[in-house]
């Protein structure tokens, strides 16, 4: 029998439309119920392993993960019960006696990450277990310079070393050790630096608990600092990214959510990272002519423009416009270049203006 | 050909293609994001077809690796479409519907059979077979290259190639599949866009064409020199040679990334007016007689075009340092001190508007519209109702109908011989971006990779006596730098690589100024070049390994 | 990105590891060169197993609920003060040899002094693991001529359920591998034998390994499989030994189905069947997320028809003798079936009993009890304890399940009344924390809180540390991904619902 590819489901007694091979989480989602996760990312398969989505499929006798379940034909979901709730209760006051969360001893060291699990945990009225303090190794000789791990706030989701896996597919970090003890690691527990990490930083991006957070960012709250959306300005894939200021400073660079941009969250080392030349010591900030002694010196903007214009006039008087050459910039914006050919066509005349356009 | 240099096809089309023909292109290393993409096209199934003469991390996942000698990309691609022609796989229905020029490349290429490829390539002819197979007769197919592709002197004739396999097999106009040049800067699409190339106006339109002319002489309220211009490597040419004589460059190192740079210092000496407006020093700003400090990205508004012509905002986060200025306001203050009557823009989203009046394939773009769709606009957007194009060519060619243009192989203007017996290929890494004067000056891509290095076969390596890690001494024609030697399987025997981008060991002190006829670009790819070592080592190994070396220098590159 | 190749070379790693010796930084390399998979991914998957985690030499001592009987705690102080490193494990298999201890060659080193017993010859017995060995092969060979139809039929008609634990109907699983389109199929033998007090697994394996061999080889041609898997615990050395003997026989007889023996490195979760899965893929031995089954899509994303060795020890004589045949052996529910016995009894063992014997009738088998008994573990620590007023109930599926247990690998073990049933649970729970595979967190946290909590009770003879038990054993059952977690609570349930008193303020 062939199966139709679309049909309906019944989500806490509303229908809704759905598609073959989508799971319970994506048809709540789209519709707007909301189904609690910590260790989904759709970028990647689904692991199950949180099981903080678990919702009730008449005719199952168990709790199944909604991140993973795929839909049916008149399949019937619970996400909201009794019994889901006491599930939710007893898994995130688990969870919080395995975690550092801000329901003991005072508001943790705030990382900048927005805490999904500490969210979850603010929802239940959480029953006080003792604290198991599991043995979760650290990589304390870490010294790579941007991405620092926290076992304390790990929670084994494991989307940080599938998303090494599956995406950025380079496979740095693994899931070690087991049971209780399990931890994430990288061979031999080496720096980062040492393995195939590439330092694209996308395991910080989708860590659910802060456990993975930016070495060099100041810990802010998120609420402190200002983003501004933009476009990265390296290579030619057009990243978009969120760039985190703080008093007229950039102090760390996230990329938007899954799917909301081309980049579907991820980022590269050199767009998520390489922003420590824009307050460099070595910025230029003075224009600078250059004098008599054969050195440049610093001036004032009009000295320096009229000395540029009067140089660059002298040389057309002399040689005729196309004596000259104008070189822009694949680095600028659109309208600087264009700026930058007009300025080459209608005030000197000539048609000599490209950049460093190989490809 | 078929329209601009430009991505025929969308970036977030890649997950769903079906086969990845990537050629010239590193693609994980150069960009990584695109590479994401098609890493997950490739875990939903997709083949994977990498050219490359270097093994690189792509290559080593490829259903087929086409381990090709640098510079015969020709011999290549002519084969492949010898054998799609031969065994009759091309798409004739698409031919005679879209395009112009087939018989001749179909004669053509008779001349490259996969045997005779095979000699000339190094690529076993029944891989050459392989490839012109599953491209052929993959529906979402698509190609993918970089300046492997273009840094030759035969640059454009490798374009042609690649244009060729499209047109013949059809995938054009179909989602997943097109022709997709993986731009290797923020906003060289835009640059080029907005008419920053000596035979164009913004929007490819040409400097000769009198009608356009006429448009801009109107809008400009001035008269306009009917001539092309110089492209950048004939500019360099004519600098050393004293015909030009004032320059204005912004934002680029020509020292460091333009191919043999001793000429270009040479050149910079005798010039009389040189203005750079930079954020840092670099190389060229030693030249400069005026130094105007300019803005980054964080520190001003305006857009980038990208490589799949996704016109996206840039914006504003904080202050330029100092008095660094953002530098569409130097240009035109610049303007006007020199006698222009460039208008006093209020802001970028102005600029914009005055291109796009211009300019009918950006015409529906605004920095409003693009305040809505998070996601870009992508060109052609031909009014404000247009939604974009995401992939080219559905509906046929954009004008007329697509040019086959026949190609002959041309070998690369230097070739290895015993004084210079190795193949020097120049690229970049993931780790840093053109001259380095951003990544350098952040921890992480300094500890990645601290300095210059070559990637060496083992082979050569002890044929030279030389060790991993050692320091060698890179010597070309135009000039001699050091490097660290890494032993690697990655290169081909006889071929060593190298990056671009450490300015104390410049590897354009050794490339080749030789350019492409159509484009200009300088052949980075491939030069001729010797290692000697700086360490000594007993004068044995040296004489053997000249006399192992000589049965390769035998062999057509 | 997993091309067929680097699956292929990923399959390898454990193996190459413990040829290197175990997990160090040199060997992680050494294994990736020669196989280019990720140096984090051997880590990480060797660090999983713990037979190869920490090389070096040493004695272990298995620390199972029957050896803390017997003395294992006592044995470990006296080895290491003699100047033997030695280092706890979990269940070994050899229960009825407590407390069963291995060599630095994982070489069985008995300090028992109990006679063991197995069931005498009997030709009635379809396993019957006294009697004579058949490598006649000529089960298989009626199987062949029978075809896959009409043995799927008889296997029915036996009602045989998988002696793994679940106790699922073994013909479903058939049927269900035949129904799948894809025609690559495989057949894996589960001899990864764990589950604290069960031992009859190595007995098939020492005494029968043929009958296992030609059940395996049925079954295969009947789903149309061309490679058998089986699955044998790195512990099992004997065991394997005789194994190998006995497929040498069967290559010739088989062909050309293949029988391939992969090792287990020391996790007990790789006996559930898709972990046990991700282990023959080289991968940490973490439960897969199920639907699909293995039946669907299996080892190498194929179908897969996996069974426990008792399972495929019965198949030859249902197959010879026909499906009513071996029903009828049964008392409450179909067939014959291997009784582990362990514990406080005078001759612990394995012994071939119709399904449904009470554990007065195992007793008796097993030369009668050792002293007062109060309690019995009747199916391996998953089944928790039950009391003395049990001693009548068929030790069965159904029975069990309806006391609130389970038959699970009918590893039964009885506690005489000189054990302090808190303690006897603490020793159980330490047991699933070492063997939760850390997979989800009900399970992870789990199981270590409770031991946690029991270990303070028996400390302190506080209660209050056990106050909130209840609702993370709630939440295990309820949550968890794989049945480890589900039943890791049993021990601390069941104890505190039979033995109230041995929960009270002390």
């Amino acid at each position: 029998m062939i199966k139709s590819n679309s049909f309906t489901v019944e989500i806490n007694g509303q229908t809704y439309s759905a598609d073959a091979g989508e799971t319970v989480y994506e048809v709540a989602q789209r519709n707007g119920v909301e189904i609690p996760t910590l260790c989904h990312d759709p970028r990647l398969d689904p692991a199950g392993a949180c099981r903080v989505c678990l919702v009730e499929v008449e005719g199952q006798r168990r709790l199944q993960p909604g991140c993973a379940w795929k839909v049916d034909a008149d399949m019937k979901i619970q996400t909201e019960s009794d019994r889901i709730s006491r599930h939710r209760q007893v898994l995130y006051s688990m969870y919080m006696s395995d975690h550092r969360t801000d329901e003991e001893g005072g508001l943790p060291e705030e990382t900048g990450n927005v805490n999904q699990l500490r969210e979850l945990c603010a929802t239940i009225d959480p029953i006080p277990l003792e604290k198991v303090e599991a043995p979760r190794a650290a990589r304390p000789g870490d010294d790579n310079p941007y991405i620092e791990f926290d076992p304390e706030l790990c929670i084994l989701c494991a989307r940080c070393t599938r998303y090494c896996d599956e995406v950025e597919a380079v496979n740095a970090i693994t899931l070690a050790e087991r049971g209780s003890e399990t931890t994430i690691a990288t061979a031999g527990q080496r720096s980062l630096i040492d393995t195939s990490c590439e330092l694209c930083g996308g395991c910080i991006d989708t860590c659910p608990t802060g456990a993975l957070i930016e070495k060099k960012a100041p810990k802010l709250m998120p609420l402190e600092t200002k983003t501004t959306r933009t476009t990265c300005n390296f290579c030619g894939v057009g990243c978009q990214m969120d760039l985190h200021t703080h008093n007229n400073r950039l102090v760390k660079i996230t990329s938007p959510a899954p799917g909301e941009t081309l980049n579907d969250g991820n980022l590269c080392v050199k767009g998520r990272f390489a922003y420590d030349f824009v307050h460099h010591e070595d910025r230029l900030t003075e224009p600078l002519i250059r004098r008599e002694d054969g050195q440049l010196h610093p001036a004032t903007w009009d000295e320096a423009i009229k000395v540029a214009s009067e140089g660059m006039n002298r040389v057309k008087a002399k040689y005729g416009s196309d004596a000259l050459g104008f070189v822009s910039s694949s680095r600028c914006t659109i309208e600087e270049n264009y700026l930058m050919q007009k300025l080459s066509r209608a005030a000197f005349g000539t048609n000599n203006i490209h950049q460093c356009a190989a490809t | 050909m078929f329209g601009a240099g430009a991505m025929t096809n969308s970036i977030p089309e890649i997950r769903d293609t079906d086969l990845m023909f990537v050629i010239g292109s590193n693609t994980t290393e150069a960009h990584p994001i695109i590479a994401m993409e098609m890493k997950r096209a490739r875990q939903a199934g997709a083949r994977l077809i990498v050219a490359d003469p270097r093994k690189i991390w792509m290559a080593e996942q490829a259903d087929l690796h086409l381990q090709l000698r640098p510079g015969t990309d020709v011999w290549l691609l002519s084969a492949m479409a010898h054998v799609i022609i031969n065994e009759n796989l091309h798409d004739q229905a698409f031919i005679d519907a879209n395009t112009e020029g087939f018989e001749a490349v179909k004669e053509r290429v008779q001349q490259y059979s996969p045997d005779e490829a095979e000699k000339i390539t190094g690529v076993p002819a029944e891989d050459i077979r392989t490839a012109a197979r599953m491209y052929a007769t993959t529906r979402k197919a698509g190609i993918y290259y970089t300046l492997g592709i273009t840094e030759h002197t035969h640059g454009t004739d490798n374009v042609y190639c690649l244009a060729n396999l499209v047109l013949m097999t059809g995938h054009l106009g179909v989602r997943s599949a097109g022709m997709n040049p993986l731009r290797g800067q923020n906003n060289v699409q835009g640059a080029n866009d907005a008419g920053a190339t000596p035979m164009y106006y913004p929007g490819y339109q040409p400097v000769t064409d009198d009608e356009v002319r006429k448009k801009f002489e109107a809008a400009w309220n001035v008269p306009l020199s009917p001539d092309d211009g110089l492209n950048l490597n004939v500019m360099m040419k004519c600098l050393a040679k004293g015909t030009l004589k004032g320059m204005y460059v912004m934002g680029e190192d020509i020292v460091i990334s333009e191919p043999n740079v001793s000429q270009v210092e040479l050149g910079l000496n005798e010039c009389e007016f040189l203005i750079c407006q930079e954020i840092f020093h670099n190389e060229t700003t030693r030249f400069a007689d005026v130094v105007f400090p300019a803005s980054c990205f964080a520190e001003k508004d305006g857009v980038f075009a990208n490589s799949d012509r996704r016109v996206q905002r840039v914006r504003k986060a904080v202050d330029p340092p100092g008095n660094a200025k953002e530098d569409w306001k130097i240009l035109i203050e610049f303007a006007q001190a020199s006698g222009y009557d460039m208008p006093d823009y209020a802001n970028p989203g102005e600029i914009f508007d005055e291109m796009a009046s211009l300019t009918p394939k950006v015409a529906g773009i605004s920095h409003q519209r693009l305040e809505e769709r998070i996601e870009g606009l992508q060109w052609p957007c031909t009014d404000s109702e247009h939604p974009g194009t995401p992939t080219l060519h559905v509906d046929g060619p954009l004008i007329g109908k697509a040019q086959f243009q026949a190609v002959d192989y041309r070998p690369s203007a230097e070739l290895p011989d015993d004084d210079f017996p190795l193949v020097l290929s120049t690229g970049r890494t993931l780790y840093h971006y053109n001259s380095a004067t951003q990544t350098r000056r952040d921890p992480g891509p300094s500890i990645k990779q601290r300095q210059n290095f070559i990637e060496i076969n083992r082979k050569n390596a002890k044929m030279l006596g030389i060790e991993h890690g050692e320091t060698v001494r890179i010597i070309s024609r135009r000039g001699a730098i050091e490097a660290e030697a890494w032993i690697t399987p990655r290169v081909r025997f006889g071929c060593i690589w190298m990056p671009m981008h450490f300015a104390e060991s410049r590897a354009n002190l050794l490339t080749n100024d030789a350019g492409d006829s159509v484009t200009g670009t300088g052949e980075y790819k491939v030069c001729a070049v010797k290692i000697e070592k700086i360490k000594p080592t007993s004068p044995v190994s040296i004489a053997s390994a000249v006399d192992q070396l000589a049965p390769v220098l035998n062999k057509p590159m | 990105m997993l091309t067929h190749e680097a699956q292929r070379q990923r399959e390898r790693i454990l193996e190459l590891l413990e040829h290197e010796g175990g997990v160090t930084e040199e060997s992680v390399r050494r294994v990736h060169k020669e196989t280019g998979v990720p140096e984090a991914d051997i880590w990480g998957t060797g660090m999983f197993y713990t037979l190869i985690n920490k090389p070096g030499r040493r004695v272990r001592i298995c620390d199972g609920l029957t050896c803390q009987m017997a003395g294992a705690d006592q044995l470990s102080a006296d080895l290491e003060a003699k100047g033997l490193p030695c280092e706890r494990v979990s269940c070994l298999a050899q229960c009825d040899r407590a407390p069963a201890t291995l060599d630095e060659d994982l070489e069985l080193v008995t300090y028992h002094g109990k006679e063991t017993g197995v069931t005498p010859d009997d030709p009635g017995l379809p396993m019957n693991l006294g009697g004579p060995v058949d490598e006649s092969y000529s089960s298989f060979a009626r199987a062949k001529e029978l075809g896959a139809e009409a043995v799927i039929e008889i296997l029915k008609e036996s009602g045989l359920q998988g002696r793994g634990g679940a106790g699922f109907p073994a013909h479903f699983k058939w049927s269900s591998v035949l129904a799948q389109a894809e025609a690559e199929r495989y057949v894996i033998c589960n001899a990864d034998e764990g589950e604290p007090g069960t031992f009859k697994d190595r007995e098939i394996l020492l005494r029968q390994p043929t009958k296992m061999l030609e059940g395996l080889a049925i079954a295969a041609q009947a789903i149309g499989a061309k490679d058998i898997y089986i699955y044998i615990r790195g512990e099992f050395t004997n065991e394997r030994r005789s194994l190998e003997k006995a497929i040498e026989i069967a290559k010739e007889k088989i062909a050309p189905i293949k029988i391939h023996v992969a090792l287990g490195h020391g996790a007990y979760i790789c006996g559930e069947e898709t972990a046990l899965i991700e282990a023959l893929e080289g991968k940490r031995g973490m439960p897969r997320l199920k639907p699909p089954y293995p039946t669907e899509k299996g080892f190498r994303n194929k179908p897969t028809l996996m069974h426990n060795v008792e399972t495929a020890c019965c198949i030859p004589a249902i197959v010879d003798r026909g499906g009513e045949w071996f029903k009828k052996l049964g008392k409450t529910e179909a067939g014959s079936k291997l009784y582990c016995i362990s514990g406080h009894v005078n001759r612990p063992g394995v012994y071939e009993l119709p399904l449904g014997a009470s554990l007065d009738e195992l007793v008796d088998a097993a030369g009668g009890y050792e002293g007062n008994p109060q309690a019995f573990s009747p199916g391996g620590a998953s089944s928790g304890f039950l009391p003395m007023t049990y001693r009548d109930l068929p030790l069965d599926y159904k029975n069990l399940a309806d006391a609130g247990s389970m038959l699970g690998s009918a590893g039964v073990v009885v506690l005489n009344d000189s054990v302090d049933m808190a303690e006897a649970v603490k020793w159980q729970l330490i047991f699933f924390e070492r063997e939760s595979c850390g997979q989800c967190a009900p399970c992870r946290i789990g199981t270590r809180y409770l031991r946690r909590q029991v270990d303070q009770y028996v400390q302190l003879g506080d209660t209050a540390p056990l106050t909130y038990a209840e609702d993370v054993a709630w939440e295990m059952e309820e949550g968890s991904i794989c049945g480890l977690g589900m039943v890791a609570a049993k021990p601390l349930e069941s104890a505190q619902k039979h033995f109230p008193d041995a929960f009270k303020v002390r």
